[in-house]
């Protein structure tokens, strides 16, 4: 039944344990993709300050963040983010991908399979990560730091929609 | 009046390992290697250990699914390979000339991972069909 600790099941039934597990994995992934989609497009659009321009929109604001005050946080959330999705990922073997084999949604399962490597793949890139945003004056990091960071704001986004693909075909309630 | 300073609060620790070059070293290695470690982790088969989810069993390094107890699963031990190895790499390249590995193009920790997703995409071809 995935991993799951035996004394959880005195006070939750093993439905109500992974539909938690699953919306702590979701919410977090959230969190991450805010805080990466905020640098993202600080690097991409920085906003420069304009003698005399009114009142910021959304959309200034939006990129206006500093973005080595998320660097920290972006580091915590993958890596919590990563634990909570590979303990999920013991009961999705069981009771989610083989459903979706025998239906032969294959296309499903590979960007799934796809997702998975990319979250691993992230792990490696947090601690340079976090040095170009620590180091944030070093102007030598600086294309460096911009492209990693949109490559890590892309890679959310994907692992991210495809979570949702897959719980559209087989996630809670099923 | 004691000066002493302390060293060992976070932001201390964070900032000396900013201006470490032994850590820029270790994080940019890393960064590259991680991605070709685990893109050979998937298309070897190269787990450091195998789970079996129906019964909760851990192998050392690959096992095959065991007839009526369910699938194996190889992605944590592929990640458990990839980390320790991109880990003991990056450390080993520490002890390396620091004008050497400042030679390292930067660039190429975010072209190294980028350019491994055609090839992981190659490696799942298995579920590309209609």
């Amino acid at each position: 039944m995935g991993l799951l600790p035996d004394f959880v099941l005195d006070y939750v039934d093993v439905g109500t344990f992974w539909t938690i597990l699953m919306i702590v994995h979701g919410l977090l992934a959230v969190a991450l993709l805010g805080a990466l989609t905020h640098q993202a497009m600080s690097v991409l659009m920085p906003v420069r300050q304009v003698a005399g321009a009114g009142a910021p929109g959304f959309v200034t604001r939006f990129r206006a963040v500093q973005g080595a005050g998320y660097a920290a946080a972006v580091c915590v959330l993958w890596i919590v983010t990563f634990i909570f999705g590979a303990w999920i990922y013991t009961k999705y073997r069981m009771y989610v991908r083989i459903p979706i084999e025998q239906q032969g949604f294959w296309k499903t399962q590979g960007v799934f399979e796809l997702k998975e490597h990319l979250a691993t793949i992230g792990l490696g890139l947090l601690p340079i990560y976090w040095l170009f945003w620590k180091d944030a004056k070093n102007p030598d990091y600086e294309s460096a730091r911009k492209w990693l960071t949109v490559t890590l704001a892309a890679m959310v986004w994907f692992m991210f929609l495809v979570g949702h693909i897959v719980n559209n075909v087989r996630g809670f309630g099923s | 009046m004691s000066t002493t300073t302390t060293t060992g609060t976070p932001v201390a620790r964070a900032t000396s390992l900013v201006s470490s070059a032994a850590f820029r070293t270790f994080a940019v290695v890393c960064a590259i290697t991680t991605p070709i470690i685990y893109v050979a982790c998937e298309m070897q088969n190269w787990p450091l250990f195998t789970y079996h989810p129906g019964t909760n069993r851990v192998d050392l390094f690959y096992a095959p699914a065991v007839r009526n107890e369910g699938p194996a699963m190889h992605w944590y031990g592929w990640t458990a390979t990839t980390l320790l190895v991109s880990g003991v790499l990056g450390v080993l390249a520490t002890f390396l000339p620091e004008n050497a590995t400042r030679k390292i193009p930067l660039s190429l920790v975010w072209i190294v991972p980028l350019a491994s997703i055609p090839v992981l995409i190659y490696a799942l071809r298995f579920f590309w069909r209609w």
